[in-house]
């Protein structure tokens, strides 16, 4: 019956949107075929290129393109590498020349993040592979081919093996998903040795299963290491939509589709295999999924240049609760928890709701960068502009700690004497299709079909959103909120969840710190004081055994290198210790 | 070869000539990906104009001469520490993947080792940048913001980071914290006139002496408490002289050895002070940047202030290095 409504389904999926290979195509014509070519960048030379079209065009845009000085560091990197492989003879010579001697008139920087890195190795191992010969004294390194692509391979090498051990410290980002699919997909297609090109093809997989669980509806759910203030409320404009569209036919994608679906077709083009096209459309059972990730590189005040990130996300047709521990695990971008629901049409819907502590120190920025001190702050807020607001919804805070059972989550809060921003705040989206304050103290939401109860340790009042919404904002440095979430079909509505919510037993205190005990709608009594291991039906909380992926889809023990995916039947095992990716079942 | 190259500079030294160097960008604030700014590696010519240098580079943090590459620079950057031969693009990056964010770099004249501290510890070369070691296994906490050899004794190194200055008398294998615990270190300088005289400046805490050849520092209490130190200048012309760059304070300048100190921004646009440096060929030339402004300078040890150059500019380091002709 499962399998039926399986088949179902995906008939239902391939009737509305088009197939991976129309997905491509669609896509590629976009980059390709812009209103006007007066200022074409480099992507439609790339595309156009993959197209074997306009090849005169092609050339002379290049030699314009390459006539003034670069920038762009790895972002210059990657478009001009793939323009370079997709040449295959269609460039002229002076074109092909100026985009190579590109490579030593301008210096491109390397950057300071788990994703610069990637790109610019990747880049500078595709162009040393395409040259292999060169001398030190044609590139901007000052090294040559052979030692340029040692260099690379080394650091791929290196972070493939990390992030198979120990987890992505960019993790689950749905923003720069792309720029580790950009140069996994180029590795995968244009890397000569077997053993690379090999990793890299594994990547994909492994990649794209880290994401395939974490979506409703084509939407990322979960805490995540980055992602940008907007996108954070209106989650459908991540660029992770746009590839859960490509690979799964889910969502809408956006339109016009970016350039981050560009470069990962005009690689590889890979479309994950079925048992990932299962976990990331079968929402028919409800799930727990767990990941372990590692923090972004801590360069002061840490014994440990990474700390473990510990993460817990519930999902099913209705809704997502997802969450990791707390505290500062990434510099200015992490979302630590929320509740997402599902939407039928989700353009312009924020289907979110959370609270935190807006966060904002020397201290966390010194963390994670090298900076002066002085104009730290401001150098962030120049391109994070709401990094130093009390008003912002994102960040981590060293004064919030998690816990999570299932759809039940308690987030405490015990803000230090002195802090920036003593304070909580609450997103409460426009798109609530009810919000009623309960003389309880609990808050009953509802968004789509999910019930959401919200009880706030300590009082609040409510502050106007510009955008829309309201601003739940507590200013109390003791503080924490409990939230349980149920799907209307399973209640009945909102009297009824209300009823059983208040029968749920409920204890509270505040000193010496923020403590809760809380029995959750589905029986798990959840203890948790501010500080302390939480325990879930008296039983702490297993860190020290949490999984690397873990739940019904996705196996990996920390260390072990292996992945295992799996869905009914279906399984498929990448060892990245022998290269090997074995499938089963069907 | 490195070996052979050593003793010729040694037998055959270059005649060298001191050149003003400042490593920075202009004041539009870089993000990784963005428009390259106007930035790196510039110099001051006879005349006093500013010249860039190389290529444009957003993060380079300081440089020292060449021991292995006569009128060679050696630039430590955010990406690498680079090699800097003339005024073209010779660049070349002598690290690799294993080793990012460096903060300072430092040579020992005496045996070409090349030192530089970064984020996540200090490493040696004693070959001209084909091998690097690690130094720092006896650093409890490895940030590294500023590293010096000490000119006068073979071995001695000092080094700030997070948690305070550290001493090392065996090259590196070994450190003992020297002063300063618990205090982020930004720039550790040893007196041309006196080398047992050290001076540490700090992030809030004021500037440390050691007159005691570097082995404990103490606090001088007085001078910047609560702002940030970016710099601490000796003037090699004048024994007693020395000037301090940070942020708020301004620059702030003694002639006493650091038993007094006095303010010294009357004609300066701003006290956001990030670099100083004394002109070692014309006693009491000091120059020092302003954050955001540009690169002022004083013929009076700071009684009086000019525009030089560089406007617009965040300097990281203002340093004049002896490059061979």
């Amino acid at each position: 019956m499962k399998l039926l409504a399986l088949v179902l389904a995906a008939v239902s999926a391939s009737a509305a949107t088009p197939a991976f290979e129309a997905r491509v195509r669609s896509i590629v014509d976009t980059v390709a075929h812009p209103k006007s070519l007066e200022n074409a960048s480099i992507s439609t030379v790339a595309a156009k290129l993959y197209l074997h079209e306009d090849a005169a065009w092609c050339s002379s845009r290049v030699v314009e393109l390459f006539a003034g000085p670069q920038s762009g560091d790895m972002f210059w990197m990657f478009p001009v590498t793939a323009t370079a492989y997709l040449d295959r003879g269609q460039l002229s010579a002076e074109a092909r020349s100026a985009l190579r001697r590109s490579w030593k008139s301008y210096a491109p920087y390397r950057g300071d993040t788990e994703n610069h890195f990637l790109l610019y190795y990747t880049s500078l191992y595709l162009m040393s592979q395409l040259y292999p010969d060169d001398g030190p004294e044609t590139w901007f390194t000052g090294k040559s081919s052979k030692d340029n692509m040692e260099e690379a391979r080394q650091w791929i090498e290196g972070w493939v093996k990390l992030t198979t051990t120990r987890g992505q410290g960019e993790y689950d980002s749905p923003h720069y998903i792309q720029e580790y699919l950009i140069p996994v997909s180029f590795l995968a297609a244009w890397a000569k040795d077997p053993a690379m090109k090999k990793r890299a093809s594994m990547m994909l997989d492994f990649l794209i299963a880290d994401y395939a669980p974490e979506n409703i509806d084509g939407i990322t759910v979960g805490a995540q290491s980055r992602v940008y203030d907007k996108q954070l409320l209106e989650k459908s404009l991540n660029l992770s939509s746009d590839f859960l569209w490509l690979w799964f036919g889910l969502g809408r994608g956006l339109t016009p589709p970016g350039n981050s679906t560009f470069y990962y077709v005009i690689a590889s083009a890979y479309e994950p295999p079925e048992v990932l096209r299962r976990i990331a459309t079968d929402r028919s059972t409800p799930y727990t999924h767990y990941e372990r990730k590692r923090t972004r590189n801590r360069w002061r005040f840490w014994d440990e240049r990474h700390g473990p990130v510990y993460k817990t996300t519930y999902v099913r047709k209705e809704y997502a609760v997802g969450s990791d521990q707390g505290g500062v695990l990434q510099p200015i971008q992490q979302h630590s928890w929320d509740v997402t629901w599902s939407v039928p049409d989700p353009r312009g819907v924020q289907n979110t709701f959370f609270t935190l502590n807006p966060h904002s120190s020397l201290r966390e920025l010194q963390t994670y960068f090298v900076f002066t001190s002085d104009s730290g702050i401001q150098d962030v807020v120049s391109s994070k502009k709401m990094y130093d607001s009390p008003d912002k919804f994102s960040g981590g805070s060293p004064y919030e700690k998690i816990v999570q059972d299932k759809d039940a989550l308690i987030a405490l809060y015990n803000v230090a004497d002195g802090a920036r921003f003593p304070h909580i705040n609450g997103f409460f989206s426009k798109d609530l299709a009810e919000v009623r304050e309960d003389p309880s103290g609990w808050i009953f939401l509802r968004g789509g079909e999910a019930l959401i109860a919200c009880r706030p340790l300590r009082p609040y009042f409510w502050k106007p959103i510009e955008e829309g919404g309201k601003r739940l904002f507590s200013p109390y440095r003791k503080n924490g909120v409990v939230v349980q979430v149920a799907a209307v079909s399973e209640v009945g509505g909102m009297d009824a969840f209300r009823k059983a919510i208040l029968a749920l037993p409920l204890d509270i205190r505040l000193d010496p710190v923020p403590a809760v005990t809380f029995r959750s709608l589905r029986g798990a009594m959840i203890e948790f004081t501010y500080g302390e291991v939480p325990k879930v039906n008296g039983k702490p909380m297993d860190y020290a055994h949490w999984p690397l992926f873990g739940g019904p889809f996705l196996e990996s023990a920390v260390d072990s290198e292996v992945l295992a995916i799996h869905h009914g039947g279906l399984r498929r095992t990448l060892d990245f210790r022998s290269l090997t990716v074995t499938d089963s079942g069907r | 070869m490195y070996r052979c190259l050593l003793l010729l500079a040694a037998v055959f030294p270059a005649a060298a000539q001191p050149v003003l160097y400042a490593c920075g960008n202009d004041s539009q604030t870089y993000v990784v990906g963005s428009k390259a700014p106007t930035s790196g590696l510039f110099h001051r010519d006879r005349a006093g104009g500013w010249t860039h240098y190389g290529y444009h580079h957003p993060l380079i943090f300081g440089f020292a001469s060449d021991p292995s590459h006569p009128g060679a620079l050696l630039l430590s950057a955010g990406n690498g520490l680079l090699r800097a031969v003339g005024a073209g693009l010779d660049w070349t990056q002598l690290t690799g993947s294993d080793v990012t964010e460096l903060r300072d770099v430092d040579v020992d004249r005496s045996t070409g080792a090349v030192y530089f501290g970064y984020a996540a510890g200090i490493r040696v070369t004693r070959d001209g940048g084909k091998t690097w070691s690690e130094l720092s296994g006896g650093l409890h906490r490895k940030f590294t913001e500023s590293i010096r050899v000490d000119r006068k004794r073979s071995g001695v190194l000092l080094a700030g980071g997070e948690d305070g200055v550290f001493r090392s008398e065996d090259d590196g294998r070994s450190w003992r914290l020297a002063g300063a615990s618990g205090v982020q270190i930004l720039r550790i300088e040893q007196s041309p006139h006196d080398a047992c005289f050290w001076l540490a400046s700090t992030q809030g805490a004021g500037l440390f002496a050691s007159h005691d050849c570097g082995v404990t520092f103490e606090n001088l209490g007085f001078v910047g408490v609560g702002r940030n130190l970016y710099d601490v200048a000796f003037d090699p012309t004048t024994a007693g002289r020395i000037a301090v760059a940070g942020w708020g304070p301004g620059v702030v300048v003694s002639t006493d050895g650091g038993r007094s100190w006095k303010p010294r921004n009357e004609g300066l646009p701003g006290t956001e002070a990030t670099a100083a440096v004394f002109d070692p060929a014309t006693p009491g030339r000091l120059f020092v940047s302003i954050h955001d402004r540009a690169v002022y300078v004083s013929d009076d040890a700071g009684a009086s202030w000019r525009k030089d150059g560089l406007e617009h500019t965040h300097v990281n380091r203002l340093r004049f290095v002896e490059v061979a002709r």
